[in-house]
């Protein structure tokens, strides 16, 4: 089967949108639920969209984007599952989940390539704030967003000309070594972002705090308790703060007494 | 230019008026899009900094104040998207008031880092689940409402957290607002300390860089993460959040300068295998 110019450009369109969607909007339009039929409808088949992407859901939960885990890309995943059910007139959706294997890891890495490519961008921002620029820094929004749709509508696209062959062509362009090192890059260009925040916080007295925080999340991590560690150690910070507040305040009070009652 | 050479007041020390209800729904709609920028270095920073603009704009009427407020709001920041709106009315109450840097900067942190799992558990491991469940069935059977009602199901939980957060949220911070101010010094002290512990415990948990270097040792390989483990867990995430600390505060680093070193360590890491 092959596509009209209208589905292509209509796939690439719905390709974009839920690119951008998967982080950004409503975090929802991008689910093979929603992807599957919209897909299956464009290109005349929105049955089989029905069941590939209530398939891919069911697959999906339990394996949900978080804490910043990239799984192989359920956006395009879905998109061409349901293309190559509906193309190649397979009825079994499991192995048309195969066949897309290939271009969810594309899906992958164009994730990773944009916020790779975002990172060193922020020095731009920095400069548009300090013009208070706040036009630009909207632009700039919109413009990675807009280059995350662009990079997944081309990988939809070559699929849709091309075939699913295309797809293993295009995962090994590049060596795996240069995917994992910009992976690995990528888990820890955050260090820098603590870094920098480290610089305007810290004074020498708070260092101490700083490894607390440190220790304790490894305990409450190593403790099996991952996705809560936060929030029971913001508990235990909590207490700290409040403690060290009151004494200080009423050190504070203490002080203004001793000098009032010296000046009767 | 480096955030760090900022100011820690604002010029115009007079509070602001109180944000009207349209300018709080307007900063709930745009934080629809806090992950627009997201980035390795900084995640959610600009994302954030887009969705508090127009709360900004209405603060801070001169044009210093107002950059100043956009570069300290547009370092680190990572919260629970569909969360966020609380962290901004808070933030937006105490900018409002004119506090000082280090103090908003300490409770945006504070309040970011715990947002992240409770927001997980709320939407990714229970609201998706049961509404994939439901909806995903009636699409198996061809129907139509399978994707319809996933997207209501869905979007409304998300809708109402967000606006929701953001009044509430804000309407907190006002009230809060005279009791940090009656003693800033030491409330600026604390959120410190809870935000740098906080920022402790981002290092551990965020950092998942491991290394899978091994030496060969007959039938039982050294594992040098192992060893690392052994001395400290989590070594690795620490000594470079340390190490690029000293280069930007000692050596004068930029941040880009140093995430071209991160990806220059990335890519021979990752030729030499050792990630």
């Amino acid at each position: 089967m092959t596509f009209s110019f209208l589905q292509i450009v209509l796939v690439m369109v719905v390709t974009f949108i839920a690119a951008i969607d998967q982080f950004s909007f409503l975090e929802s339009l991008y689910q093979p639920i929603v992807m599957g039929p919209v897909v299956g409808a464009i290109l005349g088949d929105m049955n089989t969209g029905l069941i590939v992407g209530g398939s891919y859901q069911l697959m999906m939960i339990g394996s949900m984007p978080v804490g910043g885990a990239q799984p192989p890309n359920s956006v395009i995943g879905g998109i061409m599952a349901t293309v190559f059910a509906i193309s190649m007139k397979i009825t079994d959706p499991q192995a048309a989940l195969g066949l897309s294997i290939p271009f969810a890891l594309l899906g992958q890495y164009s994730v990773i390539l944009v916020f790779t490519i975002t990172s060193p961008l922020m020095a731009k921002a920095d400069e548009y704030a300090a013009k208070a620029d706040t036009d630009a820094i909207e632009r700039l929004n919109y413009f990675t967003m807009a280059m995350l749709g662009l990079f997944f509508s081309l990988v939809v696209f070559a699929g849709l000309m091309f075939g699913q062959a295309i797809g293993e062509t295009l995962t090994t362009a590049l060596p795996e070594w240069v995917w994992n090192g910009l992976k690995a890059a990528g888990g820890m260009m955050r260090f820098v972002g603590f870094a920098v925040l480290l610089k305007v916080m810290m004074s020498n007295e708070y260092w101490g705090f700083y490894f607390a925080g440190f220790a304790l999340a490894t305990i409450v991590d190593k403790a099996g308790l991952g996705g809560q560690a936060l929030a029971l150690i913001a508990l235990i910070g909590f207490a700290v703060a409040v403690y060290d507040y009151q004494t200080n305040v009423k050190m504070k009070q203490f002080g203004k007494k001793e000098v009032s009652d010296d000046g009767i | 230019m480096m955030a760090s050479n900022l100011a820690t007041q604002y010029r115009d020390l007079t509070p602001a008026k109180a944000l009207d209800k349209k300018t709080l729904n307007q900063m709930a709609w745009r934080s629809l899009f806090l992950q627009g920028s997201f980035n390795y270095e900084r995640m959610q920073a600009a994302g954030w900094l887009y969705g508090i603009i127009p709360g900004l704009k209405k603060v801070h009427t001169n044009k210093e104040d107002l950059a100043l407020s956009m570069q300290h709001n547009l370092e680190f920041f990572n919260t629970h998207p569909f969360l966020v709106t609380f962290v901004m009315g808070i933030i937006l109450s105490l900018e409002q008031e004119k506090a000082d840097l280090a103090t908003i900067r300490a409770v945006r942190v504070a309040a970011m880092g715990p947002l992240g799992g409770i927001g997980d558990a709320i939407f990714w491991f229970t609201l998706v689940p049961i509404a994939a469940g439901i909806s995903a069935n009636l699409a198996l059977d061809g129907s139509v409402l399978g994707p319809i009602v996933f997207l209501l199901m869905f979007n409304s939980v998300q809708f109402v957290a967000r606006f929701w957060l953001m009044h509430w949220s804000y309407d907190l911070g006002t009230k809060a607002i005279e009791a940090i101010t009656r003693n800033a010094k030491e409330f600026t002290r604390a959120a410190s300390i809870l935000g740098i512990l906080v920022v402790g415990a981002l290092t551990s948990l965020y950092g998942g860089t491991t290394i899978a270097l091994t030496i060969p040792n007959g039938e039982s390989p050294i594992v040098i993460q192992t060893i690392l483990d052994g001395i400290l867990p989590k070594l690795i995430p620490l000594g470079l959040t340390l190490g690029l600390y000293w280069l930007i505060k000692n050596k004068n680093w930029s941040a880009v300068k140093c995430i071209g070193l991160i990806l220059v360590l990335g890519l021979v890491g990752g030729f030499l295998g050792i990630f």
